[in-house]
């Protein structure tokens, strides 16, 4: 009854109308943004204007920029160079790219055979979302110009044979094969990645948002109770150091868990609007009907090269989730006990969001086995390091190294844990100080009588 | 009257500081009776009264309240009192029958007891309808009120209260005193007090300790030690002992 008397009260200072709304706007401001994102790129797609500048007369090139007008891929708007000044001439023009197909463009298809080339000026963005994605547009349609130029009948029409038809559209044939440890696939390895990429992506980042929320939860549901001195009401009650203890870990979970869960939603709908479109527009080319035809077997190619994680795989994951939650936990604790003020509270929240945002960015954006040893010891030695990694060393099969991660993080939690029981049930809980301000106790680490404890 | 509170011999040494914070501390407090500590600023009452309401331990020594020990059964100690220290907050997203409730639950064996124990403190705050406002919208001299309601309201043998009229106006703390007075009278309940405001302390307390550099110097009835020391008041006692100990 009075532990959960305690875990109603923690829930309760943890999970306010204010921290819920804060919760829902996060996630609905996540899905906002997908949808303009994906609708910006949709209109983008779909509105974009791409100047010609043929210098060729060919009956070729005519019926190819046809082809191209009819794919209805993009505007097409036709003006004059009147010199290779590409910066003066759109500046001149006002424009912001040009495609400049070059006299004798059609007879090098049909009569030579050979490749031919297009040049492709564009104007460097501002840097905005929407003016990226008309640059991105505008790439379409040079590869639809692409498709079209290889097109059979285009090029039957224009007197090429079956043979030279083939050596046009594809002089090589490519079988793309993935291995992962002993086993193989035929599977692009980059069509396996973009399917890959949702799960590697989207784990670091709730990881990531679970542990800042649970370690700052804590941490202010720890300091606050010794700031405002109700700390030492609840001690002196009948109730025991441990149920105490227990009720602000459990409600800090409950509470992390479900900022984690709003925000693993909001960002799930975020990837969605901004790939949704984009697969969308991709589908309407001939090549992306190829991808999405291989997206069909990606399944079979995963369970073939052993990366496609089972119920027992996610329950591993869970594992080390937990023990790197209860990390953060049991170390947030120790930090916000020392906590004095308010300013101590944020100073002593850096050492753990910095061993929390090192392995996130590590993990995201390296590879930690290609780093120098002396690196690789430091990032393996921040415990949060292997939950990062937990699902790419699932995925790839390294149970060696998810085994030996989750037995140092046990071991690590059992020290913090150990350390975290030891402070909060001896006198350390209120003797010990940390003081951020000014002055001379600036920062300063203290073991004896802190000032909100001081004796009168 | 038996004995609610037997210190002996109590002491604290902080760790790297070589002197101690309470130095053989020796007294009691007998049922129905209102004890005070007094003395200057770092003279170990504070240290002493977090000793006995089992927030910290005892370096040396020990005592009891209602005869358990607060070294070897300090769960059974809390059991039997009630502790509010110097400038006590509360939780600010409570409101003041949410908070009552709450510290109420942490005493009471069953749902009736709780409801007596809510009954009692809304009946001793005198906060009304206020009660179900946040607390963060209180005032200090409304939070000291609800605090020293919840101290008292589950009828502890021993209140041990840290200024406990601290923050409160002159008509409030008057309240406050004469609250604790008709509580000892009436229901037996013993009081451990601790403050600087001596008037308070004469006019409330049966019997005085007054420490400095962690010892309990002098101990008695505020008549008598007025008579030992020759002087009008308590204010007269506390200066001429404290001199005495080698703090003024």
């Amino acid at each position: 009854m009075k532990f959960g008397n305690l875990l109603k009260k923690e829930l309760r200072e943890l999970i306010t109308k204010q921290a819920i709304i804060s919760m829902a706007f996060t996630m609905v401001l996540l899905i906002v943004m997908g949808q303009i994102m994906g609708t910006a790129m949709e209109e983008s797609f779909n509105t974009s204007t791409i100047t010609i500048c043929s210098r060729d007369d060919s009956e070729f090139t005519k019926d190819m920029l046809a082809e191209v007008e009819a794919s209805n891929s993009a505007k097409l708007n036709y003006v004059d160079l009147i010199s290779d000044d590409y910066a003066a001439e759109l500046e001149r023009l006002e424009i912001d790219n040009v495609v400049i197909i070059p006299d004798g463009y059609g007879d090098s298809i049909t009569e030579k055979h050979t490749p031919a080339q297009i040049k492709f000026v564009s104007k460097m963005q501002s840097g905005g979302v929407t003016s990226s994605m008309t640059t991105i547009s505008a790439s379409e349609v040079i590869r639809t110009i692409q498709s079209v130029c290889t097109d059979e009948i285009l090029l039957k029409k224009h007197g090429l044979t079956d043979e030279e038809v083939d050596l046009v559209r594809e002089p090589m044939q490519l079988i793309e094969y993935t291995v992962n440890n002993s086993r193989i696939s035929q599977v692009s390895a980059s069509a396996l990645a973009s399917v890959t990429m949702m799960q590697s992506f989207i784990a670091p980042i709730v990881i990531f948002f679970l542990l800042m929320m649970a370690a700052q939860m804590i941490m202010t549901a720890i300091s606050t109770e010794k700031i405002d001195k109700t700390l030492e009401t609840l001690l002196s009650a009948p109730v025991s150091r441990m149920s105490v203890l227990g009720a602000k870990m459990v409600a800090a979970v409950i509470s992390a868990l479900m900022n984690a869960a709003f925000m693993a939603v909001g960002f799930v709908f975020y990837m969605q609007g901004m790939m949704g479109t984009a697969a969308n527009e991709l589908s309407a080319s001939a090549e992306a009907a190829a991808e999405i035809g291989a997206a069909v077997n990606l399944g079979q190619a995963m369970t073939e090269l052993g990366i496609a994680l089972s119920p027992i795989d996610y329950v591993l994951f869970a594992f080390q989730l937990f023990f790197t939650v209860a990390i953060g936990l049991s170390i947030s604790l120790i930090l916000g006990a020392m906590a004095t003020d308010v300013k101590s509270v944020q100073t002593l929240t850096m050492p753990i969001m910095i061993a929390v945002m090192i392995p996130f960015f590590i993990t995201m954006f390296m590879d930690v086995n290609s780093m120098s040893p002396v690196f690789k010891l430091i990032v393996y030695a921040i415990p949060f390091t292997h939950t990062y990694m937990a699902l790419t060393n699932i995925m790839n099969g390294d149970m060696i190294v998810y085994w030996a991660g989750l037995a140092y993080q046990i071991v690590f939690f059992a020290v913090c844990m150990f350390l975290a029981v030891k402070m909060f049930t001896t006198d350390r809980l209120f003797t010990m100080s940390f003081s951020a301000g000014n002055g001379r106790r600036a920062g300063k680490l203290s073991f004896g009588q802190s000032s909100p404890t001081k004796d009168k | 009257m038996p004995a609610v509170l037997e210190v002996k011999g109590l002491s604290k040494k902080y760790p790297k500081k070589d002197v101690f914070a309470a130095d053989g501390v020796t007294f009691s407090v007998n049922e129905g009776e209102i004890f005070a500590l007094i003395g200057p600023n770092g003279a170990g009452k504070t240290t002493t009264i977090r000793m006995i309401s089992t927030l910290i331990q005892p370096t040396e020594g020990d005592a009891e309240v209602a005869g358990y020990s607060i070294v070897k059964s300090p769960d059974k100690v809390r059991e039997n009192i009630t502790y509010l220290p110097d400038e006590a907050g509360a939780y600010k997203t409570m409101t003041g029958i949410g908070y009552l409730e709450f510290m109420g639950g942490l005493f009471a064996k069953d749902r009736e007891t709780l409801d007596k124990y809510i009954e009692r403190g809304k009946a001793i705050c005198g906060l009304g309808e206020r009660l179900n406002d946040k607390i963060g919208g209180y005032s200090r001299g409304m939070i000291r009120k609800l605090l020293l309601a919840r101290a008292v309201m589950t009828e502890p043998k021993l209140a041990v209260m840290d200024e406990a009229t601290s923050g409160l106006d002159v008509i409030n703390a008057l309240e406050i005193r004469k609250m604790i007075k008709a509580l000892a009278k009436e229901q037996n309940m013993a009081f451990l007090l601790s403050s600087h405001n001596m008037l308070e302390i004469e006019y409330v307390s049966d019997r005085v300790g007054i420490m400095t550099n962690g010892k309990l110097m002098e101990i008695g009835r505020i008549d008598e030690l007025k008579e030992k020391y020759g002087a009008a008041n308590l204010e007269e006692v506390f200066e001429k002992v404290v001199k005495e100990g080698g703090e003024l």
